[in-house]
């Protein structure tokens, strides 16, 4: 039973970079510290040097004691030098699969691979952080091949998935063209983020007292003739959206939304590579997310709400493409999901729920409204600001209230629920109820006396998903409550 | 097509009203004990002043939601809670202003546990403490027999599990 592996020696160097890339600030400060004659100084480098030394032979020795192996369908790990851990990780509790390849990995050949289980914690995930590509492959097709010779056990064949392919007959469903890229790098407005940089550059210049007589001429001169400013401003601002389009092909150039009967695959990013797996059989739910700009022009988001959702750093992995055409994004749910279908008409707020939520009082207002009137900032020399940003708040609350109420929607068809929620960013969800694990019906008072309903519901993603309505009818709810119990003859139990 | 369910119905031990009552007038106790000594030391030692307009504020309202936590919220609390267990789901609700209604599918339940404090067991009392996967329940209290039989119940029925995780 000598079969345990190291992991890759590479993890050493990779480890070692991200120790000086993170302690770079204190060794140039250990630098600087040398002009500095005080003893405490001289305390604080050897403390540096000691936690340096300890560091990197502490890097070297994991290496040496971490060990994995495959035996049985499972990883089993080893861990820790002076507390032992051992941990086993069934293949059948593997949720996700993650690949991440940094410009790093790619020099060399390598990639990064984490298996993600459904719990959550340091714990939850089986991670490789640099691994050959090739051992890559192998592990995940193991982890592959021991999901689906479960999967393919009689109870749940009879269900969705007929038969188990090899990744032969994968669809690509999205890869974004040159139009979307731009699309894109238009709405994350990365290209106005130069502005206030380039305008803060040129209120110093005008500062430098240290500029030499000549130099000083020759900005002056620039200054002074408008004609040059103007280019100047053109040519930052091309610049600029040059540079913003290049961040956004940099990071959604290279994309695609590929998928096979059992999992959709994600790859993306141009110097640094992502793969992401999602088992289908793990979509808890799915939302269409939409901005207010993404809404001007047709584009939407579309998160997978998954049971083995991935690590906090990453949120961004439960996202398909963040710039889809609308329309495109309703089909490939379709496509992807086959069972999953986007209804286009949902019923709206009646009239009473406007006023409930109109008249509600809303206590960020009263409150800062209170502390302006007490403490009356002024804010550019202006003594009436705080009425003005008084009013300014009132303002955006009515119109984001307003915008909700309009933007509501909700309707319950057969096994799925699909609701509209959001004012200036619009979220639509859609669940079936087999996924929904709890639900709740809340009433205040007013709702009560008004004959409405508060609805919540909870998936389990990583860990949990809330989703809710406000104010709906009390017939809704009551429907909602029906629709969720009437689960029961869709499950199947062991 | 839908299975009929039936609003919940079962009630708390109605002990629980006296149950709440002592524990709350127990902790209110403390805290008016804790902040009597502090406007004593106030008065004593002669602090800034407004500390002791602070003070006396926190006092007035510690003492105000006394009263309403002692008196009247139990009552509250009693006459609208309610839960069910069915082979299928848990139900419960509770909630005078708020009235709020959760529905949990037995095969989410994750643990069920039963508890019991000292004022609770003066009254032979249990509260039980449902787990699932996305919360945890309490059901604040329970004659023994009542809250041993439903935990019992409970853990045999969330003992089957979906086929579909």
């Amino acid at each position: 039973m000598n079969d345990f592996k190291h992991y890759h020696p590479f993890i050493i160097f990779m480890n070692l970079w991200t120790l000086v890339k993170n302690s770079f600030t204190i060794f140039i400060f250990f630098i600087v510290s040398f002009a500095l004659s005080s003893p405490l100084y001289s305390y604080g480098r050897i403390a540096f040097l000691l936690f340096f030394t300890l560091a990197v032979i502490k890097i070297i020795l994991d290496w040496f004691v971490d060990k994995y192996e495959i035996v049985n369908e499972s990883f089993q790990i080893r861990h820790g030098l002076f507390i032992k851990n051992e941990r086993i990780v069934p293949f059948t509790k593997v949720q996700n699969v993650q690949r991440q390849t940094s410009f790093i990995h790619r020099l060399f050949g390598l990639t990064s691979l984490t298996l993600e289980t459904g719990i959550a914690g340091s714990d939850g995930a089986v991670v490789f952080e640099v691994i050959a590509v090739k051992e890559a492959d192998r592990i995940e097709e193991l982890v592959k091949k021991g999901e689906s010779e479960i999967e393919t056990s009689p109870e749940i064949r009879v269900e969705e998935y007929p038969e188990v392919e090899s990744k032969m007959d994968r669809i690509i469903h999205f890869t974004p063209t040159k139009k979307d890229v731009l699309k894109a790098s238009f709405t994350s407005f990365s290209f106005l983020l130069l502005i206030p940089i380039v305008g803060s550059i040129f209120s110093k210049i005008e500062k430098f007292e240290w500029v030499e007589n000549k130099a000083k001429g020759i900005f002056s001169r620039i200054f002074e003739s408008s004609f040059t400013i103007v280019i100047i401003i053109i040519l930052f601002i091309i610049v600029s959206i040059i540079i913003g389009i290049a961040r956004t092909y940099i990071k959604y150039g290279k994309y695609e939304i590929a998928s096979d009967d059992e999992r959709i695959y994600i790859t993306k990013g141009v110097l640094h590579e992502s793969a992401f797996t999602i088992t289908k059989n793990n979509v808890q739910a799915i939302e269409i997310r939409q901005s207010a700009i993404k809404r001007l022009l047709g584009l939407a988001e579309i998160k997978v709400i998954s049971a083995g959702g991935v690590g906090e750093g990453v949120l961004e992995a439960n996202s398909l493409y963040p710039f889809l055409p609308i329309n495109r994004a309703y089909e490939m749910i379709h496509e992807i999901l086959p069972s999953y279908e986007v209804i286009q008409t949902m019923e709206r707020l009646p009239r009473k729920s406007f006023w409930v939520r109109m008249l509600k009082p809303s206590w960020f207002w009263i409150i800062s409204t209170l502390a302006l009137l007490y403490f009356k900032p002024p804010i550019w020399d202006i003594e009436q600001a705080w009425w003005i940003i008084s009013v300014v708040l009132l303002l955006i609350i009515i119109v984001s209230r307003l915008l909700n109420y309009f933007n509501t929607r909700y309707t319950l068809n057969e096994e799925f629920i699909q609701f509209k929620t959001g004012s200036f960013e619009t979220t639509v969800f859609i669940s079936k109820r087999t996924k929904i694990i709890e639900i709740s019906v809340t009433r205040s008072k007013i709702q009560q006396l008004l004959g409405l309903a508060s609805i919540l519901t909870v998936n389990h993603a990583k860990p949990f998903h809330y989703s809710s309505v406000d104010d709906v009818p009390l017939e809704m709810a009551r429907n909602f409550y029906a629709w969720y119990v009437g689960r029961i003859d869709q499950i199947k139990t062991e | 097509m839908y299975s009929q369910i039936h609003a919940p119905e079962g009630r708390l031990s109605k002990d629980s009203v006296k149950v709440w009552i002592i524990s709350k007038a127990i902790s209110y106790a403390i805290w008016i004990a804790i902040f009597s000594v502090l406007l004593y030391l106030d008065y004593r030692f002669f602090w800034y002043e407004w500390i002791g307009w602070v003070l006396i504020g926190i006092t007035s309202l510690i003492a105000l939601s006394g009263i309403w936590s002692i008196l009247i919220e139990p009552f509250l609390l009693y006459k609208n809670w309610r839960y069910d267990a069915t082979e299928e789901f848990l139900q419960l609700k509770s909630g005078a202003f708020n009235e709020e209604h959760q529905l949990v599918p037995m095969t989410k339940i994750q643990s069920v546990a039963t508890n019991q404090g000292p004022i609770l067991r003066k009254y032979g009392l249990y509260s039980l403490t449902i787990e699932t996967m996305g919360s945890t329940h309490r059901i604040p209290s329970l004659p023994k027999e009542v809250a041993i039989e439903l935990r019992n119940l409970i853990a045999h029925y969330a003992k089957i599990k979906e086929v579909d995780e």
